[in-house]
């Protein structure tokens, strides 16, 4: 691949004259009308040519509707995490196209503009295609669904396999000689070697995680959906999360971190070590004292057993290299350990009411059914929310194994790799590698290994630093300068089954953005997440970071919530996101939490200020601002 | 009062005797099953069909009421005017019998010990013997009296209650599915019940009344008394209540500016101005419409099929049941099947992915 050259970097860039201006109720801005913030000139050089717009492809790319995907990023990309945004541009795609073809869905395209990602779904419009590719799809996917079960646990074997060969990459420094094993065991391969192919493990094994990833999501979102559309028809006006109430299961892995963390709560007051976990604030004064205590080495061989793998649990969507997970900062799971302990301590009960949630379930689901008209209709009700259970599991409990576990061990892998050219005078900083692509750090692990091999000063030990200053200063002015969350023409149908599912991109979201009976009078409408009503001041988070800064009874507004955030959840009195579905990574936690929740509002991290009193309604899906901040 | 006798003058809705009993009338019987149910009705007793026979007899009308009856049927509206405004008349001046009107003083005068309260505004409703014969609803087309004080009073509107039995309105109704309904000898009861001075009152359905769909409770609430949801009068308020979560899944709120109620200046019922705050605020707060909803599933758990249900909510907050019956609509309907065709669900979901819905919406708008 060629990435343009800092030095040429505003040839070739497309020109916004004449591009359409967004007209309120009919279209949104072409994505050719984009200016470039002024001092981010040149950020196209830091994405790959195929990401970017073109006036090649003009006519193509000015045609379709774009919306900003900050779901799994909701800031502007550092170069290498489009790794994670190019994988699933081929791997989601090439499901619902080339290995099943969904009959009226395309793939879903990508571009970088600003350093956002925009996608867009394509669909099939033509009846005989869509008709053609419906046979196939019968025989392809009804194979998945017949043997559903079976295939999971091939799924999770093969997941599990790709995250221990992961775990077994190891960057090093390349050594001052070759160690003599290298030369008596006769290996004809060397240290430099070595690291490009490491380097090229590291890189597939992500790629290949990204294929099991949609292996078998989209065909778990159709059977849910197929239910879903059953009970609002059967049903109407049914809310979401009551549909989803009657499917998801209540032992998903997404629950164990924090399992894991109320049984270390139970462990720490059962060795009398309450004092030490409530009394240092910091995790590693907390570790601290407890190893010097008594009973101490008892927990902590608890804790480092609980570590691997749930702390391997990302504070975000995983997508990006800067959602860390629990592993790298304890203070999450020791804000929630103090939490538990406090609990304990006032003689509650602090399980998860697993059968009460379950008995619940059996009843809300048998109720409808009684509600039904025809037995016809009992019968395929009964039929769908089976099939709905059994694709579930996979549904929810991919995400820890891919987002959580997988990803975050990647990031740790990549920053290992970081050190590698701290080590050799490339960078300061082992995070400065983020600023590289995945090929461009190909292209500098080939000069680290000619600078080694020839004793010559590597290129990358001049020129990486001013260019990383470069592309860092660029991306300030990117962060702050916040995207559009549509571009181009609004689409007549959204037939995409994951649009739907995971983004809650609807008509109605779309009419909402072009401003038809959106936000009049302080008000933002999304998706009616979570049921449950609130008052009270509005938390903007737009970094993990801010969490710790969230105080009793906020309303927590951000981009995206993620499940990892649980310790803060049980201080909020309810929840506002910019954008996600009833599925969305982190509804499904949320529901659990019992907070109001409504996701999908398009604006409320640009139009909500922290300290605004706002109410949440959950049950309708609208937030209104009550007061401003006061003075 | 004829204790001794089979068929009592007074029968109690709290009185076990009551429940299953015909000599309240529909309404009225109703009233009482819920009553033995534990539901919160109003306290109040029924002058009964009984009591209504012995004072046609007694006035010699009786055998006149028959033939009244009859010549309405086949004469034209103003003939049927004419004898409807004949018979009334004299039912209005005939002698109440010195035996009823002992028994419904005295039972009045229990009902005001009962509540503690002299004076004791309450309402006179006619329960009608015909009014839940199947297919042949007689709803609306008897009397109520609200608000009614005193016990010569009450005996005034009980008469009232008794004439409008010959009303044209009634005289003339006549259901498709039996014609001869309402020429029969039905008896009435009048039910005498203690008002609810109602902050806002209503009706709701255990069903949507629009689509069917049984898995929905729909309250009709406005200010004031229900008088105005009942007879359309009032643009009411509207919540669809999921049944199994109770969830409130839609809000309408109406603007309202006047209500009934009891108006002092005439002493009497009518369409007073709603308070300027409460014009564009909901009538029933969040736990209210859940109680409501929680109530119209008991009922319609109670009475095995689906309900219709007068409702009103106290100052105080408390919830009453005015009324139940029986619906009518969707009950006599055959169910519509829901899905396009009868296959497995992996077919349903392929279907789906090719763009053929699950389920065709049949006679359900949604």
């Amino acid at each position: 691949m060629t990435l343009t050259s800092p030095s040429t970097s505003s040839d070739g860039v497309p020109s916004s004259e004449g591009a359409a201006e967004a007209v309120p109720g009919q279209r949104f801005a072409s994505p050719f009308a984009v200016q470039t913030p002024t001092g981010a000139e040149g950020w196209q050089s830091m994405y790959p040519y195929y990401a970017l717009l073109s006036d090649e492809r003009r006519e193509s790319e000015d045609g379709k509707f774009w919306f900003f995907d900050g779901m799994h990023n909701p800031e502007p990309l550092y170069p290498f995490d489009t790794i994670m945004t190019e994988n699933w541009w081929v791997a989601a795609s090439q499901m619902s196209t080339r290995v099943w073809p969904v009959p009226p869905a395309g793939g879903i395209d990508h571009r970088i503009i600003n350093g956002y990602l925009y996608i867009s779904p394509n669909a099939v419009t033509d009846p005989d295609e869509v008709a053609r590719r419906a046979q196939d799809f019968a025989v392809r996917a009804g194979h998945y669904y017949e043997n559903w079960d079976e295939i999971y646990e091939q799924w999770v074997a093969k997941a599990t396999d790709c995250i221990e060969r992961l775990k077994a990459i190891r960057f090093a420094p390349l050594p001052e000689m070759e160690p003599e094993s290298s030369v008596f065991e006769h290996r004809g391969v060397y240290s430099t070697y070595d690291l490009l192919t490491s380097y090229g493990e590291l890189i597939h094994n992500l790629f290949e995680m990204g294929s099991y990833h949609f292996e078998m999501l989209n065909l778990g979102y159709g059977a849910y959906l197929t239910f879903r559309e059953f009970c609002q028809a059967a049903f109407p006006g049914i809310s979401d999360q009551t549909i989803a109430s009657m499917v998801s299961g209540i032992d998903i892995l997404l629950f164990r971190p924090d399992d894991e963390v109320r049984s270390l709560a139970k462990l720490a007051v059962e060795l009398e070590l309450t004092d030490l976990v409530l009394g240092n604030e910091d995790p590693a004064a907390a570790l601290k004292a407890i190893g010097d205590h008594a009973n101490g080495a008892q927990w902590l061989a608890a804790f480092e057993e609980a570590k691997d793998p749930w702390f391997w649990f990302s504070t975000g969507a995983g997508y990006t290299h800067s959602d860390r997970a629990w592993i790298d900062d304890l203070r999450l799971p020791f804000t929630a350990l103090r939490g538990y302990v406090q609990g304990l301590l006032a003689g509650e009960d602090i399980r998860r009411p697993l059968e009460e949630i379950l008995a619940e379930r059996v009843r809300v689901t048998e109720e409808y059914r009684t509600y039904l008209p025809t037995d016809a209709d009992r019968e395929s009700f009964d039929g769908l929310v089976e099939l709905a259970r059994q694709v579930f599991p996979f549904v929810e409990n991919h995400n820890f194994y891919v987002e959580h576990w997988h990803h975050s061990l990647f990031w740790s892998k990549v920053r290992e790799l970081g050190d590698v050219f701290v080590a050799h005078g490339f960078l300061d900083d082992r995070e400065d590698l983020f600023y590289l692509h995945r090929n461009e750090i190909y292209s500098a692990l080939y000069d680290l290994n000619i600078g080694w091999a020839t004793g010559t000063e590597a290129r990358g030990v001049t020129y990486w630093r001013p260019e990383i200053e470069r592309r860092r200063r660029i991306r300030e002015v990117l962060k702050a300068n916040p995207p559009l969350p549509a571009l181009g023409a609004p689409p007549e149908f959204i037939t995409e089954p994951l649009t739907v599912m995971l983004w809650g991109i609807t008509q109605e979201s779309v009419q909402e953005w072009l401003g038809v009976d959106g936000q009049e009078g302080g008000e933002l409408r999304g998706v009616a997440a979570s049921a449950g009503k609130a008052t009270g001041r509005a938390r903007v988070i737009i970094d993990p970071e801010q969490l710790h800064e969230v105080e009793d009874g906020d309303i927590l507004v951000c981009r995206i919530t993620a499940p990892s955030w649980a310790p803060v959840f049980s201080r909020l009195s309810a929840a506002v996101s910019d954008v996600g579905g009833i599925m969305a990574h982190t509804a499904i936690v949320c529901r659990e939490y019992g907070l109001p929740a409504v996701v999908g509002t398009g604006f409320a991290t640009t139009s909500i200020r922290t300290g605004q009193l706002i109410e949440v309604d959950g049950n309708t899906g609208v937030v209104r601002v009550l007061e401003d901040v006061s003075a | 009062m004829t204790e001794s006798t089979a068929s009592p003058f007074v029968l109690w809705i709290d009185d076990p005797a009551a429940v299953g009993s015909r000599l309240l009338g529909g309404k009225f019987g109703s009233l009482a099953e819920m009553t033995a149910g534990g539901f919160a009705v109003p306290g109040g007793f029924g002058i009964t069909t009984t009591a209504y026979r012995y004072f046609l007899e007694a006035a010699g009308l009786a055998e006149r009421a028959r033939e009244v009856r009859a010549r309405a049927v086949g004469a034209d509206l103003a003939e049927v005017q004419a004898i409807s405004a004949e018979f009334t008349a004299a039912i209005e001046a005939a002698p109440l019998p010195g035996d009823l009107e002992a028994a419904i003083r005295a039972a009045h005068a229990e009902l005001e010990r009962r509540t503690g309260q002299q004076g004791l505004p309450v309402a006179v409703r006619s329960s009608g013997e015909s009014e839940d014969l199947a297919g042949a609803s007689f709803a609306g087309q008897y009397d109520t009296f609200l608000w009614i004080r005193g016990a010569e009073e009450v005996l005034r509107y009980v008469r009232s209650c008794w004439a409008g039995m010959f009303g044209a309105a009634v005289l003339t109704y006549r259901p498709d599915s039996d014609p001869a309904a309402a020429a029969a000898d039905h008896g009435i009861c009048v039910g005498i019940q203690q008002m609810v001075e109602a902050r806002s009152a209503g009706v709701m359905f255990t069903l949507d009344p629009v689509t069917g769909d049984r898995s929905k409770v729909v309250i009709e609430g406005c200010w004031g008394l229900g008088e105005g949801v009942v007879s359309g009068g009032v643009t009411p308020s509207r919540y669809v209540v999921d049944k199994v979560t109770f969830e409130v899944l839609k809000r309408d709120v109406a603007h309202q500016e006047s209500m009934y109620s009891f108006d002092p200046a005439v002493a009497a019922v009518g369409l007073v101005p709603v308070a300027t705050e409460r014009c564009d605020a909901p009538c029933l707060q969040d736990g209210q419409i859940r109680a409501l909803a929680e109530l119209a599933k008991k009922i319609e758990r109670h009475r095995g099929a689906p309900q219709d249900i007068e409702w009103a909510v106290s100052e105080a907050g408390d919830v009453h049941v005015l009324q139940v019956r029986p619906e009518t609509v969707w009950s006599h309907r055959q169910a519509e099947q829901l899905v396009t065709e009868r296959k497995s669900a992996v077919s349903h979901v392929l279907a789906r992915f090719a763009g053929v819905g699950v389920a065709s919406g049949g006679g359900r708008p949604s």
